[in-house]
Protein backbone atom coordinates (compact mmCIF):
# COMPACT_ATOMS: atom_id res chain seq x y z
CA UNK A 1 0.00 0.00 0.00
CA UNK A 2 1.96 2.52 -1.37
CA UNK A 3 0.47 6.10 -1.44
CA UNK A 4 2.18 8.94 -2.53
CA UNK A 5 1.92 11.78 -0.15
CA UNK A 6 4.06 14.40 -1.10
CA UNK A 7 2.82 17.41 0.73
CA UNK A 8 4.56 20.70 -0.88
CA UNK A 9 5.69 23.04 1.82
CA UNK A 10 6.87 25.87 -0.36
CA UNK A 11 7.30 26.48 -3.97
CA UNK A 12 11.07 27.95 -3.72
CA UNK A 13 12.28 24.59 -6.01
CA UNK A 14 9.93 26.25 -8.94
CA UNK A 15 12.56 29.35 -8.73
CA UNK A 16 13.14 31.32 -11.89
CA UNK A 17 16.36 31.67 -13.54
CA UNK A 18 15.77 35.14 -12.54
CA UNK A 19 16.63 34.42 -8.95
CA UNK A 20 20.37 34.00 -9.93
CA UNK A 21 20.32 37.09 -12.35
CA UNK A 22 23.32 38.94 -11.76
CA UNK A 23 22.99 42.48 -10.88
CA UNK A 24 23.56 45.38 -13.33
CA UNK A 25 26.34 47.37 -11.35
CA UNK A 26 29.46 46.60 -10.86
CA UNK A 27 29.51 48.33 -7.38
CA UNK A 28 27.17 45.55 -6.13
CA UNK A 29 24.08 44.51 -4.24
CA UNK A 30 23.00 47.53 -3.17
CA UNK A 31 23.64 48.20 0.64
CA UNK A 32 20.97 47.28 2.98
CA UNK A 33 20.00 44.35 0.59
CA UNK A 34 18.36 41.17 2.73
CA UNK A 35 19.80 38.18 1.40
CA UNK A 36 17.72 35.03 1.81
CA UNK A 37 19.54 31.47 1.32
CA UNK A 38 16.61 28.74 1.07
CA UNK A 39 16.92 24.96 0.80
CA UNK A 40 13.87 22.48 0.64
CA UNK A 41 14.79 18.92 1.19
CA UNK A 42 13.01 15.68 0.16
CA UNK A 43 13.42 12.65 1.03
CA UNK A 44 11.22 8.90 1.66
CA UNK A 45 11.13 6.58 5.03
CA UNK A 46 10.32 2.93 3.72
CA UNK A 47 9.86 4.43 0.75
CA UNK A 48 7.57 6.62 1.00
CA UNK A 49 7.52 10.55 0.21
CA UNK A 50 7.50 12.58 3.51
CA UNK A 51 6.80 16.10 4.08
CA UNK A 52 9.49 18.54 2.66
CA UNK A 53 11.35 20.36 5.02
CA UNK A 54 12.72 23.53 4.36
CA UNK A 55 15.19 26.12 6.11
CA UNK A 56 16.72 29.60 5.49
CA UNK A 57 19.19 31.72 6.87
CA UNK A 58 19.62 35.93 6.09
CA UNK A 59 22.43 38.35 6.26
CA UNK A 60 22.00 42.36 4.99
CA UNK A 61 24.72 43.51 2.80
CA UNK A 62 26.56 46.16 4.47
CA UNK A 63 27.95 50.00 2.69
CA UNK A 64 31.27 49.39 1.14
CA UNK A 65 31.98 53.07 0.51
CA UNK A 66 34.52 53.47 -2.80
CA UNK A 67 35.18 57.34 -4.49
CA UNK A 68 37.97 58.10 -6.95
CA UNK A 69 38.93 61.13 -8.41
CA UNK A 70 40.85 61.04 -11.05
CA UNK A 71 41.85 63.61 -13.87
CA UNK A 72 39.88 63.76 -17.58
CA UNK A 73 42.33 63.77 -20.31
CA UNK A 74 46.00 62.97 -20.33
CA UNK A 75 47.92 66.12 -20.15
CA UNK A 76 47.82 69.63 -18.56
CA UNK A 77 45.90 73.12 -19.15
CA UNK A 78 48.10 75.33 -21.32
CA UNK A 79 47.31 78.96 -20.14
CA UNK A 80 48.55 82.58 -21.41
CA UNK A 81 49.77 85.06 -18.39
CA UNK A 82 46.83 86.90 -17.77
CA UNK A 83 44.17 84.30 -18.84
CA UNK A 84 41.08 84.66 -17.01
CA UNK A 85 38.28 81.64 -16.32
CA UNK A 86 41.04 78.50 -17.15
CA UNK A 87 39.68 75.20 -16.19
CA UNK A 88 41.27 71.78 -15.56
CA UNK A 89 38.54 68.87 -15.89
CA UNK A 90 37.86 65.57 -13.06
CA UNK A 91 36.03 63.10 -12.84
CA UNK A 92 34.60 62.14 -9.10
CA UNK A 93 33.02 58.28 -9.35
CA UNK A 94 30.95 56.44 -6.70
CA UNK A 95 32.20 52.87 -7.20
CA UNK A 96 30.02 52.23 -3.86
CA UNK A 97 26.64 50.22 -3.41
CA UNK A 98 24.93 53.11 -2.14
CA UNK A 99 24.37 56.74 -3.20
CA UNK A 100 26.80 59.25 -1.62
CA UNK A 101 27.43 63.22 -1.35
CA UNK A 102 30.62 64.10 -1.88
CA UNK A 103 31.87 67.15 -0.53
CA UNK A 104 35.00 68.91 -2.68
CA UNK A 105 37.78 71.16 -1.87
CA UNK A 106 40.61 72.70 -4.93
CA UNK A 107 44.31 73.24 -3.54
CA UNK A 108 47.02 74.20 -4.89
CA UNK A 109 50.53 72.68 -4.53
CA UNK A 110 53.30 74.32 -3.23
CA UNK A 111 56.24 73.55 -5.34
CA UNK A 112 56.83 70.15 -5.70
CA UNK A 113 56.33 68.16 -8.74
CA UNK A 114 53.36 68.42 -10.77
CA UNK A 115 51.07 66.03 -12.01
CA UNK A 116 52.19 66.23 -15.46
CA UNK A 117 55.73 66.81 -14.75
CA UNK A 118 57.75 70.11 -14.17
CA UNK A 119 58.40 71.78 -10.45
CA UNK A 120 55.10 74.06 -9.48
CA UNK A 121 56.34 77.18 -9.45
CA UNK A 122 53.13 79.44 -9.20
CA UNK A 123 49.60 79.39 -8.18
CA UNK A 124 46.73 80.61 -9.88
CA UNK A 125 43.90 83.05 -8.43
CA UNK A 126 40.52 83.13 -8.15
CA UNK A 127 40.16 78.79 -7.62
CA UNK A 128 36.69 77.68 -8.29
CA UNK A 129 35.03 74.44 -8.75
CA UNK A 130 31.85 74.39 -11.34
CA UNK A 131 29.82 71.04 -12.44
CA UNK A 132 29.04 70.63 -15.70
CA UNK A 133 25.61 71.46 -15.63
CA UNK A 134 24.78 71.01 -19.49
CA UNK A 135 26.90 68.12 -19.30
CA UNK A 136 29.08 68.41 -22.50
CA UNK A 137 32.34 68.46 -20.65
CA UNK A 138 33.69 71.69 -21.45
CA UNK A 139 33.64 74.41 -19.34
CA UNK A 140 31.19 77.26 -20.08
CA UNK A 141 31.12 79.98 -18.13
CA UNK A 142 27.57 80.96 -16.82
CA UNK A 143 26.48 78.22 -17.86
CA UNK A 144 28.23 75.69 -15.27
CA UNK A 145 27.13 76.52 -12.01
CA UNK A 146 29.44 77.33 -9.40
CA UNK A 147 29.63 74.09 -6.33
CA UNK A 148 31.33 73.10 -3.04
CA UNK A 149 30.03 70.01 -3.21
CA UNK A 150 28.44 66.91 -5.20
CA UNK A 151 24.65 65.98 -4.38
CA UNK A 152 23.21 62.88 -4.57
CA UNK A 153 25.57 60.68 -6.75
CA UNK A 154 24.08 57.30 -7.55
CA UNK A 155 26.46 54.09 -7.22
CA UNK A 156 28.53 53.10 -10.01
CA UNK A 157 27.96 56.64 -11.63
CA UNK A 158 30.61 59.43 -12.02
CA UNK A 159 30.46 63.54 -12.85
CA UNK A 160 32.67 65.60 -14.03
CA UNK A 161 34.02 68.52 -12.61
CA UNK A 162 35.80 71.50 -13.36
CA UNK A 163 38.60 73.44 -11.45
CA UNK A 164 38.64 76.93 -12.42
CA UNK A 165 41.28 79.57 -12.00
CA UNK A 166 42.68 83.27 -13.25
CA UNK A 167 46.48 83.06 -14.81
CA UNK A 168 48.72 85.94 -13.34
CA UNK A 169 50.49 88.09 -15.24
CA UNK A 170 54.34 87.89 -15.61
CA UNK A 171 54.73 84.18 -15.98
CA UNK A 172 57.13 82.80 -18.65
CA UNK A 173 56.81 79.38 -20.99
CA UNK A 174 56.74 76.62 -19.03
CA UNK A 175 55.84 77.66 -15.74
CA UNK A 176 53.42 74.95 -13.98
CA UNK A 177 50.66 75.78 -11.62
CA UNK A 178 49.11 72.22 -10.03
CA UNK A 179 46.25 71.68 -8.36
CA UNK A 180 44.30 69.24 -6.49
CA UNK A 181 40.49 67.90 -5.81
CA UNK A 182 39.62 66.40 -3.20
CA UNK A 183 36.26 64.58 -2.33
CA UNK A 184 35.23 63.40 0.92
CA UNK A 185 32.29 61.25 1.16
CA UNK A 186 29.21 62.38 2.87
CA UNK A 187 25.67 60.84 3.65
CA UNK A 188 23.38 61.53 0.98
CA UNK A 189 20.16 61.94 3.30
CA UNK A 190 18.49 65.16 2.07
CA UNK A 191 18.53 66.48 -1.32
CA UNK A 192 20.46 69.98 -1.95
CA UNK A 193 21.91 69.50 1.36
CA UNK A 194 25.31 68.24 1.75
CA UNK A 195 25.10 65.04 4.23
CA UNK A 196 27.51 64.10 7.37
CA UNK A 197 31.02 62.90 6.56
CA UNK A 198 30.88 59.44 6.40
CA UNK A 199 32.56 57.20 8.68
CA UNK A 200 33.85 53.73 8.70
CA UNK A 201 31.44 50.86 11.36
CA UNK A 202 34.53 50.19 13.99
CA UNK A 203 33.28 46.86 16.31
CA UNK A 204 31.11 44.44 15.75
CA UNK A 205 28.54 43.89 12.43
CA UNK A 206 24.95 45.56 13.71
CA UNK A 207 21.63 44.99 12.73
CA UNK A 208 21.63 48.66 10.24
CA UNK A 209 23.68 49.06 7.51
CA UNK A 210 27.41 49.57 8.38
CA UNK A 211 30.14 51.16 6.40
CA UNK A 212 33.07 50.08 5.22
CA UNK A 213 35.71 52.09 3.25
CA UNK A 214 37.33 50.69 0.08
CA UNK A 215 39.12 53.66 -1.33
CA UNK A 216 42.80 52.66 -2.84
CA UNK A 217 45.87 54.77 -1.92
CA UNK A 218 46.12 55.58 -5.94
CA UNK A 219 48.38 58.84 -6.91
CA UNK A 220 49.49 59.31 -3.14
CA UNK A 221 45.80 59.13 -1.53
CA UNK A 222 45.84 57.56 1.79
CA UNK A 223 44.13 53.96 1.18
CA UNK A 224 40.25 53.20 2.97
CA UNK A 225 40.15 56.81 4.96
CA UNK A 226 36.58 58.13 2.64
CA UNK A 227 39.03 60.64 0.90
CA UNK A 228 40.09 60.64 -2.40
CA UNK A 229 41.93 63.24 -4.62
CA UNK A 230 43.75 63.76 -7.76
CA UNK A 231 45.97 66.67 -9.54
CA UNK A 232 46.12 68.04 -12.62
CA UNK A 233 48.10 71.28 -14.30
CA UNK A 234 48.01 74.43 -15.49
CA UNK A 235 51.02 75.51 -17.94
CA UNK A 236 52.42 78.63 -19.21
CA UNK A 237 52.97 79.32 -23.10
CA UNK A 238 53.58 82.92 -23.34
CA UNK A 239 55.05 85.48 -26.12
CA UNK A 240 58.50 86.14 -25.42
CA UNK A 241 59.46 88.98 -27.50
CA UNK A 242 62.52 91.04 -27.50
CA UNK A 243 62.75 94.29 -29.79
CA UNK A 244 65.92 95.51 -31.20
CA UNK A 245 66.57 99.07 -32.27
CA UNK A 246 69.01 99.54 -34.88
CA UNK A 247 70.61 102.20 -36.89
CA UNK A 248 72.53 103.08 -40.20
CA UNK A 249 73.05 106.02 -42.95
CA UNK A 250 71.84 105.75 -46.04
CA UNK A 251 73.37 108.41 -47.09
CA UNK A 252 74.78 111.85 -47.23
CA UNK A 253 74.55 115.15 -49.04
CA UNK A 254 78.35 114.98 -50.05
CA UNK A 255 79.22 111.44 -50.55
CA UNK A 256 75.79 109.55 -51.84
CA UNK A 257 75.50 106.47 -50.94
CA UNK A 258 78.77 105.38 -51.27
CA UNK A 259 80.18 105.02 -47.35
CA UNK A 260 77.71 107.93 -46.33
CA UNK A 261 78.84 109.72 -42.57
CA UNK A 262 76.82 111.01 -40.07
CA UNK A 263 76.51 114.72 -40.84
CA UNK A 264 74.03 116.94 -41.07
CA UNK A 265 71.82 115.81 -43.92
CA UNK A 266 72.55 112.61 -43.66
CA UNK A 267 69.44 110.27 -44.15
CA UNK A 268 69.49 107.67 -41.45
CA UNK A 269 67.25 104.53 -41.67
CA UNK A 270 65.75 103.36 -37.80
CA UNK A 271 64.70 99.40 -37.63
CA UNK A 272 63.26 98.33 -34.98
CA UNK A 273 63.02 94.49 -35.21
CA UNK A 274 60.48 92.62 -32.49
CA UNK A 275 61.54 88.95 -32.43
CA UNK A 276 58.92 85.94 -30.52
CA UNK A 277 61.77 82.81 -29.34
CA UNK A 278 60.93 79.97 -30.79
CA UNK A 279 58.39 77.65 -29.11
CA UNK A 280 56.59 80.59 -27.68
CA UNK A 281 52.83 81.91 -27.96
CA UNK A 282 51.89 84.18 -30.91
CA UNK A 283 52.06 88.03 -30.14
CA UNK A 284 49.27 89.52 -31.12
CA UNK A 285 48.55 93.56 -30.99
CA UNK A 286 52.02 94.79 -31.61
CA UNK A 287 52.10 98.20 -30.76
CA UNK A 288 55.20 100.32 -31.32
CA UNK A 289 55.58 103.62 -30.56
CA UNK A 290 59.06 105.47 -30.87
CA UNK A 291 60.27 109.07 -30.21
CA UNK A 292 62.49 110.24 -32.86
CA UNK A 293 65.70 112.04 -31.34
CA UNK A 294 65.07 115.93 -31.31
CA UNK A 295 68.13 116.30 -33.57
CA UNK A 296 66.65 114.25 -36.61
CA UNK A 297 63.71 114.89 -38.99
CA UNK A 298 61.05 112.49 -40.28
CA UNK A 299 61.33 111.59 -43.71
CA UNK A 300 58.08 111.62 -44.72
CA UNK A 301 58.44 110.45 -48.48
CA UNK A 302 59.80 107.19 -47.37
CA UNK A 303 57.42 106.72 -44.31
CA UNK A 304 56.80 103.71 -42.37
CA UNK A 305 57.75 100.36 -43.04
CA UNK A 306 55.34 97.15 -41.40
CA UNK A 307 56.20 93.60 -41.20
CA UNK A 308 59.64 93.30 -42.66
CA UNK A 309 61.92 90.11 -42.48
CA UNK A 310 65.31 90.24 -41.11
CA UNK A 311 68.22 88.24 -43.00
CA UNK A 312 70.85 87.27 -39.69
CA UNK A 313 71.13 90.96 -38.62
CA UNK A 314 70.52 92.84 -41.83
CA UNK A 315 66.72 94.50 -41.83
CA UNK A 316 65.45 93.97 -45.45
CA UNK A 317 63.64 96.47 -47.62
CA UNK A 318 60.29 94.28 -47.67
CA UNK A 319 58.02 96.08 -45.46
CA UNK A 320 54.18 97.34 -46.77
CA UNK A 321 53.46 101.48 -45.69
CA UNK A 322 51.90 101.51 -42.46
CA UNK A 323 51.95 103.28 -39.86
CA UNK A 324 51.58 107.11 -38.54
CA UNK A 325 53.68 109.36 -37.48
CA UNK A 326 52.95 113.12 -35.65
CA UNK A 327 54.85 115.71 -33.91
CA UNK A 328 58.34 113.42 -34.01
CA UNK A 329 56.93 110.22 -32.64
CA UNK A 330 56.27 107.23 -34.78
CA UNK A 331 53.63 104.61 -34.34
CA UNK A 332 52.94 101.18 -35.58
CA UNK A 333 51.18 97.72 -35.11
CA UNK A 334 52.57 94.58 -36.81
CA UNK A 335 50.81 91.72 -37.37
CA UNK A 336 50.42 88.72 -34.80
CA UNK A 337 54.15 86.98 -34.67
CA UNK A 338 54.26 83.68 -34.07
CA UNK A 339 57.16 81.98 -32.11
CA UNK A 340 60.74 81.69 -34.13
CA UNK A 341 59.52 85.05 -36.14
CA UNK A 342 61.15 88.39 -36.33
CA UNK A 343 59.50 91.67 -37.95
CA UNK A 344 60.18 94.83 -38.63
CA UNK A 345 59.03 98.33 -38.47
CA UNK A 346 61.34 100.70 -40.60
CA UNK A 347 61.76 104.55 -41.26
CA UNK A 348 63.82 107.01 -41.94
CA UNK A 349 64.99 110.71 -40.70
CA UNK A 350 67.68 113.15 -41.67
CA UNK A 351 69.67 114.51 -39.37
CA UNK A 352 69.26 118.23 -38.44
CA UNK B 1 -13.93 -3.94 6.57
CA UNK B 2 -12.46 -2.33 3.89
CA UNK B 3 -12.99 1.21 5.01
CA UNK B 4 -10.85 -0.18 8.23
CA UNK B 5 -8.01 -1.07 5.95
CA UNK B 6 -8.30 2.10 3.87
CA UNK B 7 -8.23 4.48 7.16
CA UNK B 8 -5.71 1.57 8.17
CA UNK B 9 -3.65 2.23 5.11
CA UNK B 10 -3.90 6.08 5.35
CA UNK B 11 -2.89 6.09 8.76
CA UNK B 12 -0.07 3.32 8.49
CA UNK B 13 2.58 5.87 7.77
CA UNK B 14 2.50 6.71 11.29
CA UNK B 15 5.86 7.01 10.70
CA UNK B 16 5.29 10.56 9.10
CA UNK B 17 5.62 11.82 12.22
CA UNK B 18 8.94 10.64 11.98
CA UNK B 19 9.71 11.70 9.29
CA UNK B 20 9.18 15.31 10.58
CA UNK B 21 12.31 14.50 12.93
CA UNK B 22 14.45 15.41 9.79
CA UNK B 23 16.06 18.61 10.70
CA UNK B 24 17.95 21.17 8.46
CA UNK B 25 19.28 24.26 8.41
CA UNK B 26 20.47 26.91 6.03
CA UNK B 27 24.22 28.72 7.36
CA UNK B 28 25.60 31.53 6.22
CA UNK B 29 29.38 32.57 6.49
CA UNK B 30 31.69 34.27 4.92
CA UNK B 31 35.45 32.89 4.20
CA UNK B 32 37.79 35.81 5.38
CA UNK B 33 41.88 35.70 5.31
CA UNK B 34 43.67 36.70 8.40
CA UNK B 35 46.61 36.09 9.92
CA UNK B 36 46.97 32.79 11.77
CA UNK B 37 48.56 32.30 14.96
CA UNK B 38 52.05 31.77 13.51
CA UNK B 39 51.59 35.07 11.52
CA UNK B 40 50.91 33.36 8.41
CA UNK B 41 47.18 34.34 6.48
CA UNK B 42 44.63 31.64 7.08
CA UNK B 43 41.49 31.32 5.95
CA UNK B 44 38.66 31.15 8.58
CA UNK B 45 34.63 31.12 8.62
CA UNK B 46 32.87 33.52 10.33
CA UNK B 47 29.67 34.54 11.32
CA UNK B 48 28.66 37.48 8.63
CA UNK B 49 29.06 40.45 9.97
CA UNK B 50 29.73 43.26 7.98
CA UNK B 51 29.54 41.68 4.77
CA UNK B 52 30.08 43.50 1.48
CA UNK B 53 30.01 43.03 -2.45
CA UNK B 54 32.88 40.75 -3.35
CA UNK B 55 33.58 39.07 0.15
CA UNK B 56 33.70 35.17 0.10
CA UNK B 57 30.84 33.03 1.42
CA UNK B 58 29.99 29.23 2.33
CA UNK B 59 26.73 28.35 2.93
CA UNK B 60 26.33 25.20 4.91
CA UNK B 61 23.96 22.99 4.84
CA UNK B 62 23.19 20.47 7.84
CA UNK B 63 20.90 17.95 7.89
CA UNK B 64 19.99 15.19 10.64
CA UNK B 65 17.96 12.12 10.93
CA UNK B 66 16.33 12.73 14.32
CA UNK B 67 13.72 9.33 13.44
CA UNK B 68 13.71 5.92 14.13
CA UNK B 69 13.58 4.76 10.37
CA UNK B 70 16.12 5.43 7.70
CA UNK B 71 15.72 7.89 5.37
CA UNK B 72 16.07 7.51 1.28
CA UNK B 73 15.97 9.46 -1.72
CA UNK B 74 17.48 12.42 0.37
CA UNK B 75 17.50 14.97 -1.75
CA UNK B 76 18.35 19.00 -1.47
CA UNK B 77 17.50 21.75 -3.70
CA UNK B 78 19.17 25.43 -3.22
CA UNK B 79 18.25 28.34 -5.59
CA UNK B 80 21.41 30.86 -5.43
CA UNK B 81 19.63 33.58 -4.10
CA UNK B 82 19.85 36.63 -6.34
CA UNK B 83 22.68 38.70 -4.85
CA UNK B 84 25.05 35.93 -4.66
CA UNK B 85 27.38 34.69 -7.18
CA UNK B 86 27.93 30.27 -7.38
CA UNK B 87 31.71 29.83 -7.37
CA UNK B 88 31.58 26.16 -6.35
CA UNK B 89 31.31 23.09 -4.24
CA UNK B 90 33.19 20.43 -3.11
CA UNK B 91 30.32 17.93 -2.78
CA UNK B 92 30.45 15.11 -5.13
CA UNK B 93 26.86 14.06 -5.08
CA UNK B 94 25.98 17.77 -6.29
CA UNK B 95 24.78 18.51 -9.45
CA UNK B 96 24.35 22.05 -10.68
CA UNK B 97 21.16 24.17 -12.98
CA UNK B 98 21.77 27.17 -15.18
CA UNK B 99 18.20 27.59 -16.70
CA UNK B 100 16.04 27.52 -13.35
CA UNK B 101 15.89 23.83 -12.44
CA UNK B 102 14.86 22.23 -15.44
CA UNK B 103 18.10 20.32 -16.00
CA UNK B 104 20.58 19.67 -13.82
CA UNK B 105 24.35 18.08 -14.81
CA UNK B 106 27.97 19.06 -14.13
CA UNK B 107 28.50 22.75 -14.65
CA UNK B 108 31.41 21.45 -17.72
CA UNK B 109 28.23 19.52 -19.20
CA UNK B 110 26.04 22.99 -18.81
CA UNK B 111 25.20 25.40 -22.16
CA UNK B 112 24.26 28.98 -21.77
CA UNK B 113 22.03 29.94 -24.85
CA UNK B 114 21.82 33.89 -25.24
CA UNK B 115 18.88 35.58 -26.70
CA UNK B 116 20.28 35.20 -30.01
CA UNK B 117 20.12 31.09 -30.30
CA UNK B 118 23.85 30.98 -29.74
CA UNK B 119 25.00 28.58 -26.60
CA UNK B 120 27.94 28.99 -25.16
CA UNK B 121 29.97 26.68 -22.44
CA UNK B 122 28.20 27.63 -18.51
CA UNK B 123 30.35 29.19 -15.80
CA UNK B 124 30.25 29.00 -12.49
CA UNK B 125 28.35 32.60 -12.23
CA UNK B 126 25.49 31.28 -14.50
CA UNK B 127 24.38 28.70 -12.11
CA UNK B 128 20.43 28.95 -10.53
CA UNK B 129 20.34 25.89 -8.71
CA UNK B 130 22.31 23.40 -6.71
CA UNK B 131 20.99 19.99 -6.00
CA UNK B 132 22.54 17.12 -3.75
CA UNK B 133 21.43 13.43 -4.08
CA UNK B 134 22.30 10.95 -1.90
CA UNK B 135 21.93 7.69 -2.80
CA UNK B 136 23.56 5.91 0.37
CA UNK B 137 20.53 5.94 3.22
CA UNK B 138 20.45 8.08 6.13
CA UNK B 139 21.01 6.18 9.22
CA UNK B 140 18.46 7.04 11.91
CA UNK B 141 20.47 9.27 14.70
CA UNK B 142 23.02 10.04 11.75
CA UNK B 143 24.00 13.91 10.41
CA UNK B 144 25.66 15.38 7.71
CA UNK B 145 26.67 18.61 6.17
CA UNK B 146 26.92 20.34 2.58
CA UNK B 147 27.90 23.26 1.58
CA UNK B 148 28.76 25.41 -1.87
CA UNK B 149 30.79 28.83 -1.86
CA UNK B 150 29.51 31.88 -3.54
CA UNK B 151 30.68 35.49 -3.57
CA UNK B 152 28.63 38.71 -2.53
CA UNK B 153 27.68 40.23 -5.61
Amino acid sequence: MTRNMRLLASASVLAAAAVAASPASAAGTAAGTTVTNSVTLEYKVGGIDQNQVSASDSFTVDRKVNLSVAEAGTSATTVTPGQTGAATIFTVSNASNAPLDFALAATQLSGGTAAHGGTDNFNVTAVKIHADTNGNGTYDPGTDVEITYLDQVAADTSRTVFVVADVPLGRSTDDVAGVRLTATAAEATAASTLGATITQTTGANTSAVDTVFADTNANGNVARDGIHFAEDDYVILAASLTATKTSRVISDPFNGTTDPKMIPGAVVEYCIAVANSTGSATATGIDITDTLPPETTYDSAFGIKLNGTMTGSTCNADGTSGGSHASGIVTGTLNDIVGGVTRTLVFRVSVN
Amino acid sequence: MKIWLALFAFLAPAAVSAADNVSLTSKVLVERVKPGPDGKPVTVREEPGVVTPGDRLVVVLSYRNGGDQPATGFTLTNPIPAAVAFTGTDDSSAVLSVDGGKSWGALASLKVVGADGTSRPAVAADVTHIRWSLRQPIAAGSRGELSFRGVVE
